[in-house]
């Protein structure tokens, strides 16, 4: 169990249909994530990175192919199963933080607590931690127009970690972010990997960001291209 | 509950929208709440009832009905002969009194229709009064009593003694039009409580039945042509249906009422027999106002909510990343929307229950010989069932749309 990797992609095929004609999006992909990696995804538009990041996450099913994540095949789950197991097993992070506009920080964050069975008081103790963690606990009551990019992208990741998940997806999270405020979230991410152990996958366009992962996968037209250790460790 | 906070807060997203959308539910439940009133209203008139049922004998071929009088006596011990025959356990006589306080012309203001009956019936024998909140019971037992010891005394409803510019202790003469030459003095000895007697008056019989016993002393000793035509309805309570129907049975096949010959009905089925010319229009209130205007409400409510649904499809594709299941979706929005239409609709049916009832003291609706018409105290579910089932059902449509979002698809747009 020790050696199991957190995240297993076996020739994995995805196409989708657009009217009469087939879009192959990736094609018989394999790869494996172990666990407390830091992965980043990298590749052109239109290479995939998205779709193996929804397969992933349990967004979407592949067409031919397994996924694994923790010893469980989720790509063999119904609808209800992996709404139930993104809750407890996934955390996601979006590019535009996709934050609930008429919630509070704190009732964003606990948003995704709502769908366990825990009473009022576990769920404050565990969205104070979170909030803690990413060093929001004073803007709780802020909702997500008083808050600036950085600080509802930090939001967004507190309502990522805040079931304790164990792999957290993370979609262009310093997209839509200036630079310092893209620093500050690689920073948290890090931190995340190192001191809580989590793994994460990111999908990034940007180098900076992907210097900060353990190791860079780069996809091309639906298929690994390059796999190669963290762009500091070669630069 | 866990929910609801989200719930409410999405209600209150845009208040204008959800302030518009409420607005137009409440005036809709109004309306409904209107003809509902009216309907349910005469559904209970003409529904029949199992016990203490009241008959109703009339003419059997004419209309309007004019019996003589000599029949009132017998048909008051519900022609019973036999020792075993039936005998109402209550009864009235009505004979219908149409004059005017002007000889010359017949105006609103000046005409009066009344009741010719024996005044300690009204206290037992008419609809709502044998059942008055006491202080209400008290002032009209006063004012029986002077009816029944001044014949000329005459009880009004307040919006016709307001009409005719009269108070309690004026006296006037009442020039009969359908009784001609039949000229009553009359004096108001008391009024109606307020309610469905607004606008009825009452006098006493035998004040009616003595001016018709004198007439031939002034007209050459001619009778009056409506002598013996004075009786229009005689009313007899029974205990329950079998004493109806046997009652019915004596009545019908006496000897004595060949000619004009009688008939028996519940006072729900005269009442039915009545409203037979209005029937389209209320045919046409039940069937096509009415759900018209429950269509109408889905349809503004579906709109508000589709909208709604729209703007928000991304929000609804991260609650399906972070968990929620379709049907929890469907219910979020499917929540927002009876949130919305059952508080509006209790709001609106509580609100035109006070306005209707306590501030104008009923409506105007002259359908029938009923002239007012109140709020029943069920109108308070009516409003919160038509609200919120017009809501569910406006919102299945968009709730199902939101619970269908695939995410992989949002995203890969916003990609």
């Amino acid at each position: 169990m020790a050696n199991e990797p957190c995240v297993s992609v076996n020739g994995v095929h995805k196409f989708f249909r657009r009217g009469s004609e087939r879009v192959d999006v990736l094609n018989g992909l394999t790869l494996s994530v172990p666990e407390g990696e830091f992965l980043g995804l990298m590749g052109p538009s239109g290479s995939g990175k998205t779709t193996l990041l929804n397969l992933i996450a349990g967004l979407d099913k592949p067409s031919e192919g397994e996924v694994w994540v923790r010893g469980e095949k989720i790509s063999a789950k119904s609808e209800g199963g992996l709404a139930d197991w993104r809750t407890r097993s996934i955390g996601f992070i979006f590019q535009f933080y996709h934050l609930l506009p008429v919630l509070t920080a704190y009732r964003n964050v606990e948003i995704p607590l709502l769908l366990l069975p825990l009473n009022a008081k576990q769920r404050r103790e565990q969205v104070m931690t979170a909030l803690e963690v990413v060093g929001l606990a004073d803007r709780i009551k802020h909702r997500p127009g008083q808050l600036s990019g950085g600080q509802q992208q930090r939001v967004g990741i507190a309502r990522a970690i805040v079931t304790d998940p164990s792999l957290i997806v993370a979609d262009e999270p310093t997209g839509d972010l200036d630079a310092a405020s893209a620093g500050e979230i690689l920073d948290l991410l890090c931190e995340l990997k190192a001191s809580l152990n989590k793994t994460i996958i990111m999908v990034t366009h940007d180098p900076r960001a992907a210097s900060r992962a353990d190791r860079v996968l780069h996809l091309d037209k639906g298929q690994l291209v390059a796999d190669t250790p963290a762009l500091s460790e070669t630069a | 509950m866990k929910f609801l906070r989200i719930v409410v807060e999405n209600v209150l997203r845009n208040p204008l929208r959800t302030l518009l959308t409420t607005l137009g539910t409440m005036v809709l439940v109004f309306v409904v709440t209107m003809v509902w009133s009216v309907l349910s209203f005469l559904d209970e008139q003409t529904a029949e009832k199992n016990a203490n049922l009241k008959a109703i004998v009339t003419e059997r071929w004419q209309l309007p009905s004019q019996m003589p009088y000599s029949y009132a006596a017998s048909l008051r011990e519900g022609a019973a002969r036999e020792a075993d025959d039936i005998r109402p356990t209550d009864s009235m006589t009505w004979s219908f009194f149409g004059g005017s306080l002007d000889p010359e012309s017949r105006t609103r203001e000046s005409s009066l229709f009344a009741f010719a009956l024996q005044p300690e019936k009204l206290m037992t024998m008419m609809d709502e009064l044998d059942a008055l909140p006491l202080s209400q019971a008290a002032e009209l037992e006063i004012a029986v009593e002077k009816m029944a010891g001044n014949r000329q005394g005459i009880i009004l409803g307040r919006d016709r003694l307001a009409a005719i510019n009269k108070q309690i202790g004026d006296r006037f003469t009442l020039y009969g039009f359908n009784y001609e030459d039949i000229n009553l003095e009359l004096e108001v000895v008391g009024v109606f409580p307020p309610g469905r007697y607004d606008n009825s008056a009452a006098i006493n019989v035998e004040y009616l039945n003595a001016a018709m016993d004198a007439y031939p002393q002034t007209h050459a000793g001619q009778k009056h042509p409506l002598a013996d035509k004075s009786l229009n309805l005689v009313w007899l309570r029974v205990p329950n249906t079998q004493a109806y129907s046997q009652v019915a049975e004596q009545i019908s096949n006496s000897p004595s009422y060949a000619s004009p010959a009688v008939k028996v009905e519940t006072a729900s089925s005269g009442v039915a027999t009545f409203l037979e010319a209005y029937r389209d229009l209320v045919w046409g209130m039940r069937w096509l106002l009415a759900p018209a205007i429950l269509i109408t409400l889905s349809l503004v409510i579906s709109n508000a909510i589709s909208i709604s649904v729209r703007e928000r499809q991304k929000e609804f594709a991260v609650l399906k990343v972070l968990g929620f299941k379709p049907f929890q979706i469907l219910s979020l929005v499917i929540g927002e929307s009876l949130l919305i239409g059952a508080t509006a609709g209790l709001l609106s049916a509580g609100a035109t229950w006070g306005l209707i009832n306590h501030v104008m003291g009923g409506f105007t609706f002259p359908i029938a010989f009923f002239g007012i018409f109140y709020i029943p105290d069920a109108s308070l579910w009516w409003g919160l069932a038509v609200g919120g089932g017009a809501a569910l059902l406006g919102s299945c449509v968009p709730a199902w749309t939101a619970c269908r979002v695939r995410v992989s698809e949002v995203f890969a747009r916003v990609a």
